[in-house]
């Protein structure tokens, strides 16, 4: 049996009350062609490793725990391989926010979160329907219109060695709400997890969004963020991404009412033989829209980063103004970086603009720092934390930016080309 | 303080340095002079450890180590310092991270506590206004958008943030107005103190005029050609390198 044949056969198993959308994620996956390198979404991106994955599942001799980000005062959501470890069912919530789990939700919460699974994120996404299909814990997030919900609500998910997981997070902000949302999955030994959110702005809603993807080494990883913006909707989010030996996440913001607002910015960080396969879309369906997508990447040793962004402006989506910017630095000779923004547009009035770079560290600025008597490693980290350091001062949050900043330091340090 | 003997050195297999010597006491002020391609700024590349730049043969003596066998920072840490004549911008680092880190490392490696942010702010300021920066350059990337002006008067404020004991200027008069030419000599005067040592490389008379030297070297083809005191440099300005029978001819610096 294939590794998609095995989903399918587990994901049949599956009962509960979602399974009536879950038989559609079956029925795609039954007429998925198993991606290889010559599908174009997966040129770079080799799935050997998933192919030839065997986990045996091994108890860790300590209970992952979870730190704490000081001075955020967060309202920790925690998934461990895949099971959400935080009993919804006792958390002190503020007014307008409501946390459930499949077994939780009401009938009305039901209703909500069934027209929005598997709704919102494009079904193009194979690991998405792989997601659809074996959620077992799913999370609904519901915010009433018009709260404004100042607590971060941070969702973590680990996964520890030898555990497959498939996490799924629902998250519907009604009209005129406010929150920020933090996720956070990571991971470093042999596993293989999805985790895919669909996020709901009603109208004049407002999400400051971070997704930081830090699994490494040995991981496997497929994540989705997708958004859908209605009318007057304003969508500030952050991606960070480490690299594993595969990894991958696909990020779709869709302007779906007049006058809605998205800043996408992301980094990927890359050491050893790490991949990262990093693919945005955004799709402005209606007019007066804009997106300002910020990417940039750093890679270092013989890893290799594919970004691709697109930006897809519809018939009528008049009076759009997109930008999107990708940024490189190549830290070895032995790094590789793929880079592909793709604009598609079909309306006459709009501002469109998109770059792509890849450039290295020069030799000389090393030099410079270091007859200054600042250590090699040291001006490495420096260097690179310059060339990320604009988008991280933009996270509107700075507390988790203080608690990112010396991890992304000591990243930096394995990211070094010894 | 520095004793260079019989160096010589190559860039992309070209010999530049063919057997130069100097010898350098604490206190002193040696300047180097002499035509485009004599060797001049490969000297500081050379003594500062820049990479690319390979020395075929000879010693370079530094206060008792050998200083050729040392890491570019290491080198650094132990007191040499070269302005560069056309510093290089770093975008994402700012002045202020870059001069704290690399105080803190000379500090470090003299055994001594780091400076917090407050008491590296309060020297930074001081000198700042000494050199006649705005005090928002510390903020801003590394000479990022910085005039070749304020390049130089950059260079001149880490010479003096970082007190080493050898301090090599190369060119930083170049394409300087009087008054900056005068505030950055002011800034290199208030740090003689009689211990310290300096190279000042220079085309002109012109600044030997404010930072008066105890030596003048010509440089020539890649060694040192004739040692004399500064009328030495005024002869040259006057005369051109002609009376040393060294054509004085541009050539594309090396």
């Amino acid at each position: 049996m294939t590794w998609l044949q095995q989903v399918i056969h587990r994901g049949q198993a599956m009962n509960d009350w979602l399974s009536p959308v879950r038989s559609q994620a079956l029925e795609a996956l039954r007429n998925t062609t198993w991606p290889t390198r010559r599908t174009e979404s997966w040129k770079y991106t080799s799935l050997a490793a998933l192919e030839q994955l065997k986990l045996t599942a091994t108890e860790p001799a300590t209970q992952p725990s979870i730190d704490a980000i000081a001075g955020l005062n967060s309202l920790d959501l925690v998934f461990i391989n895949g099971e959400l470890q935080t009993d919804v069912n006792s958390l002190s919530l503020p007014a307008g926010l409501h946390i459930n789990n499949l077994q939780s939700a009401s009938a009305v919460q039901r209703v909500i979160a069934t027209s929005m699974f598997a709704q919102i994120k494009p079904k193009r996404h194979l690991f998405g329907l792989v997601n659809d299909a074996l959620a077992n814990d799913v999370l609904f997030i519901d915010i009433d219109n018009g709260s404004h919900i100042v607590q971060p609500i941070r969702i973590v998910s680990l996964s520890t060695d030898g555990h497959e997981s498939h996490h799924r997070v629902l998250v519907r902000i009604g009209n005129e709400a406010k929150a920020s949302i933090i996720e956070q999955t990571q991971g470093e030994h042999t596993s293989l997890s999805t985790g895919f959110t669909e996020f709901d702005l009603g109208q004049q809603a407002y999400l400051e969004h971070y997704r930081l993807a830090m699994h490494t080494h040995q991981a496997i990883y497929f994540g989705g963020c997708h958004f859908c913006l209605h009318h007057n909707a304003e969508l500030n989010s952050t991606f960070i991404g480490y690299g594993s030996q595969l990894s991958r996440t696909d990020i779709d913001i869709i302007h779906n009412g007049e006058h809605a607002k998205a800043k996408l910015n992301a980094v990927y960080l890359l050491g050893e033989s790490e991949h990262i396969n990093l693919h945005s879309t955004i799709e402005h369906a209606k007019p007066h829209g804009t997106t300002e997508e910020n990417v940039r990447g750093i890679v270092g040793d013989k890893a290799s980063a594919v970004f691709n962004g697109r930006i897809h402006i519809h018939r009528g989506a008049q009076k759009t103004q997109a930008a999107l910017n990708n940024r490189n630095l190549l830290l070895s000779r032995r790094g590789q970086i793929n880079t592909k923004p793709e604009l598609e547009i079909y309306a006459d009035d709009v501002q469109c603009a998109h770059g792509a770079t890849v450039a290295e560290i020069t030799d000389e600025a090393l030099y410079y720092l270091r007859s200054r008597g600042i250590s090699r490693s040291q001006a490495l980290v420096m260097l690179n934390f310059g060339f990320i350091q604009e988008l991280i001062n933009q996270m509107p949050n700075q507390q988790l930016a203080k608690w990112l900043e010396p991890q992304l330091r000591a990243r930096f340090k394995e990211m070094e080309v010894r | 303080m520095l004793t260079i003997k019989n160096l010589h050195a190559c860039v992309e297999q070209k010999n530049i340095l063919n057997g130069l010597n100097l010898n350098i006491k604490p206190g002193e002020v040696h300047a180097i002079m002499g035509p485009n391609g004599a060797g001049k700024s490969t000297l500081g590349y050379v003594l500062s450890g820049r990479e690319g730049y390979e020395v075929l043969d000879g010693q370079v003596d530094f206060q008792g180590h050998n200083l050729l066998e040392m890491t570019i920072e290491e080198r650094a840490r132990k007191g040499l310092f070269l302005a560069f004549q056309y510093p290089i911008e770093i975008p994402g680092v700012s002045n202020m991270e870059f001069m704290k880190e690399s105080v803190n490392a000379m500090r470090q490696h003299r055994g001594e506590e780091r400076l917090t942010a407050a008491e590296f702010l309060k020297k930074a300021k001081e000198i700042c206004k000494q050199v006649q920066l705005p005090l928002d350059f510390l903020k801003r990337g590394v000479n990022e958008g910085f005039s070749g002006g304020e390049k130089k008067r950059n260079e001149i404020m880490q010479m003096i943030l970082l007190e080493p004991s050898l301090c090599i200027l190369d060119e930083s008069d170049s394409g300087l107005d009087v008054d900056a030419l005068q505030i950055v000599a002011n800034g290199v005067n208030s740090q003689r103190d009689g211990k310290r040592s300096f190279i000042v490389i220079t085309h002109y008379q012109r600044l030997l005029d404010y930072i008066e030297p105890d030596f003048v070297h010509i440089l020539a083809n890649g060694k040192v050609v004739k040692t004399g005191d500064a009328s030495l440099a005024k002869q040259v300005e006057k005369e051109g390198y002609a009376f040393l029978g060294l054509d004085n001819s541009e050539e594309v610096t090396a």
